[in-house]
């Protein structure tokens, strides 16, 4: 039976190996996605039961014997001892949002090969165990948050540096996250009815909940998938009349301060109003999608239609500047590796863990799944004819303001389109147009389309399959939208309640309103800046928010690494310090390249030269002049937050340094703060 | 068949776990009250004020 078991690890082993090799040397001809499918599945299956398994023994030491908080502080709300499987299936919901479905999409202008290994390689050695080691470290800590355990372990710069980072993250995720969802609805009125419809859906189950039918969240939610349905026929409907359609195609301009409208107020309403209801129905469909891309992508195994590596691993790449080191690994983060997998590891997870054991398929475990949702992207993304892929994501600032001159640029480039095909699409999906559809969405959903089009309905219905596609992305992009504004306005008044009291309130509506307009304006303004930016928002937003995300992982890392060493000394310490140092420089070569990069497309700095010496030189109409200074003034705005990160990020990693220094030469006494061992009583029928 | 339900069983867990149904009913037996509107309101007024000051991830 062992010899067995050797035999079909072995047998696995090899077939990863295998896979990965045929993707890593195949040139010039096209391959199967079943490639990559399986090179994923074969070295997940051997980090799992390898990596996963030797970290929870021989680093963790995880026992089931001992009683976990969920045991040991059981109240029936927070703290509730639960199935695994169960909590494995919340803590994935958790986790998962549009960032390892936007991020490879990206990514792809890079070509196939690049993305797929940092997928795989990135989330075995790095992503799962920055999850799991966190989720085992709050755990261990009666479920204190990240932020606790950083001030506990590091010190107080460590914890106040990590409430600010997450707060900066913050901005800048919900104005990229808008952006996304602005640039999938401009000029678009089918997509626009469709997710206007869905506010009074939310609306609608509120008051269903709270009053016709308290509790029946279930009932709830399916009634609003069936209205969520009808409102992307409608919208057809809506898309196909000449009177209303007008009424629902807005500019990028309006659709942002819509979304900015729309956040101010989902922070402010009742929660059950508008925020919970959508929260629910959000997690469900998120849920349902991923199954479905998952199965649609094995029954389909599309051909990928572009190359391994395409002409832009030189930095030219129109969708965003920069070579592939190393803005591949900070573009593709949520899939390989997320700093904010760290804050739900240390959030309502560890709460809940039955037994110690259970931490390995729900901390490791959901990651891999994470990551696997990352490469079904990448296979929708891979799967569109190239031309196609850069004609949607290009901007017109690159390729030219019309379609005849952006589909010579892209055909120019090696990769062929007409005007003639991208109409036909158009036409095909109910879209006036999908030039210049910048920020990855649009370009998803016509390869989720393709596939869902592929296995149900075929073409007829590849209009609705791609506005499904399009709800599904705007539906979760506007519940973070909506849940991260109250979240930062939550972290900013308890900043200002040490500076000002009234404002720390957070049962003052003068306080609330107030606090959270200076949120929403903060992401607001970033997110205006992308939507008139003439490179499309997406070059210079998705970089500092990928830049953000894995700079909040490196101080998840951080804490993961100190925690190590207090328990082992060196001994295991390069398990969480190789993804930290990994991180760390790529985060701040990133980081260093987009301040001071001597090219235009790539640094703040010198794009904001380049503009002020057009200024000068009075090579700018009259007209421009004003928003010229605001695009000099955006790009010094960049600088300092990117700057800023790469500040706090060095702070609290110098200060984690210095512990470990301390604890490894003897002159720091060793305080781990881990709670003492108490025997378990939980039955196996209690859960 | 018993793989089938036990599957079943999973699925529901965690759809109610997600829609907090699985909590109401902790709540219920924690504090021996039985289902009704205001109880409900009472319940999820607490667990949406506590479960929207925490981060949601990207």
């Amino acid at each position: 039976m062992k010899l067995a078991g050797h035999i079909l690890w072995g047998v696995v082993s090899v077939a990863a190996a295998f896979c990965l090799g045929t993707i890593a040397v195949n040139r010039g001809e096209h391959i199967n996605s079943m490639w990559i499918v399986m090179a994923a599945v074969c070295t997940y299956t051997v980090g799992y039961r390898f990596y996963a398994k030797f970290i929870a023994a021989k680093v963790m030491a995880l026992d089931n014997q001992r009683a976990t908080p969920a045991e040991r502080l059981r109240d029936g709300h927070d703290f509730e001892p639960t199935n695994k499987w169960i909590l494995f299936g919340h803590h994935f919901a958790a986790i998962a949002g549009p960032g390892p479905l936007v991020g490879p999409t990206l990514a792809a202008q890079f070509g196939y090969l690049p993305s797929a290994l940092w997928i795989i390689i990135g989330a075995v050695l790095g992503g799962c165990v920055q999850d799991f080691v966190i989720l085992f470290c709050s755990m261990r800590r009666d479920g204190k948050p990240l932020g606790r355990m950083a001030r506990e372990e590091i010190g107080k710069v460590g914890g106040f540096t990590a409430l600010l980072t997450v707060f900066l993250i913050m901005i800048i995720l919900l104005a990229v996250v808008g952006l996304v969802v602005v640039n999938a609805l401009k000029g678009s009125p089918w997509g626009t009815f469709t997710i206007v419809a869905i506010m009074p859906i939310a609306l609608f189950m509120g008051i269903y909940l709270r009053f016709l039918r308290p509790g029946k969240v279930l009932e709830c939610s399916a009634i609003g998938f069936v209205l969520v349905v009808g409102s992307i026929f409608a919208g057809q409907a809506v898309s196909n009349s000449p009177t209303l359609a007008p009424i629902f195609t807005f500019s990028a301009t309006t659709l942002a301060i819509m979304v900015i409208c729309y956040g101010f107020l989902a922070s402010t309403l009742p929660v059950w109003m508008l925020l919970a209801p959508r929260d629910y129905l959000a997690t469900f469909v998120k849920l349902g999608v991923v199954m479905l891309l998952g199965l649609g992508v094995i029954a389909v195994h599309p051909t990928l239609q572009l190359p391994a590596l395409t002409r832009f691993v030189d930095g030219t790449g129109p969708i965003f500047a920069g070579k592939i080191f190393p803005f591949c690994f900070i573009t593709i983060a949520c899939g390989a590796i997320s700093g904010f997998h760290s804050l739900i590891s240390s959030g309502t997870t560890p709460k809940m863990i039955a037994r110690e054991w259970n931490a390995r398929p729900i901390g490791y475990g959901s990651m891999v799944l994470e990551s696997f949702v990352a490469v079904m992207a990448l296979v929708a993304a891979c799967s569109l004819q190239p031309g196609v892929y850069f004609s949607v994501n290009s901007p017109a600032g690159i390729v030219g303001t019309t379609p005849e001159t952006a589909t010579a640029t892209i055909t120019g480039w090696g990769y062929p389109v007409t005007p003639a095909d991208m109409s036909d699409l158009s036409n095909t999906v109910g879209e006036q147009s999908l030039f210049y559809r910048t920020g990855g969405a649009p370009s998803l959903a016509l390869g989720m389309a393709h596939i869902f089009a592929s296995t149900l309905g075929g073409k007829a219905i590849l209009g609705f399959w791609y506005h499904f596609a399009i709800m599904f992305e705007a539906l979760f992009i506007l519940t973070i939208i909506d849940a991260g504004t109250r979240v930062g306005r939550f972290m900013l008044q308890d900043m200002l309640g040490h500076i000002s009291k009234p404002l720390g309130q957070t049962k003052s509506l003068p306080a609330v309103a107030l606090v959270s307009a200076v949120v929403v304006l903060s992401w607001g303004y970033f997110l205006y800046q992308g939507v008139r930016d003439p490179l499309g928002g997406i070059n210079s937003l998705w970089p500092l928010f990928g830049i953000a995300n894995q700079l909040l992982a490196a101080i998840a890392l951080c804490v993961a690494t100190t925690i190590f060493v207090k328990m082992h000394h060196a001994k295991f310490m390069w398990i969480t310090c190789a993804p930290l140092a990994w991180l760390v420089v790529v985060c701040f070569t990133a980081g260093w390249q987009k301040i001071f990069s001597d090219q235009p497309r790539l640094g703040f700095l010198a794009d904001a030269a380049r503009l002020q010496s057009l200024l000068d030189s009075g090579k700018v109409a009259a007209a421009n002049v004003s928003a010229t200074h605001t695009q000099i003034f955006n790009n010094y705005l960049d600088a300092v937050m990117c700057g800023l990160f790469m500040v706090l990020v060095g702070t609290i990693l110098i200060d984690s340094m210095r512990v470990w220094y301390g604890v490894l030469r003897g002159t720091r006494t060793v305080q781990v703060s881990e709670t003492p061992f108490v025997l378990s009583r939980l039955q196996p029928e209690e859960l | 068949m018993r793989i089938m339900r036990s599957v079943w069983r999973v699925v529901i867990g965690i759809l109610r776990e997600i829609s907090d149904q699985n909590a109401y009913d902790r709540h219920l037996r924690a504090h021996c009250a039985s289902h009704s509107p205001e109880e409900w309101r009472r319940f999820i007024d607490e667990r949406l004020r506590s479960k929207f000051e925490r981060a949601k991830c990207c």
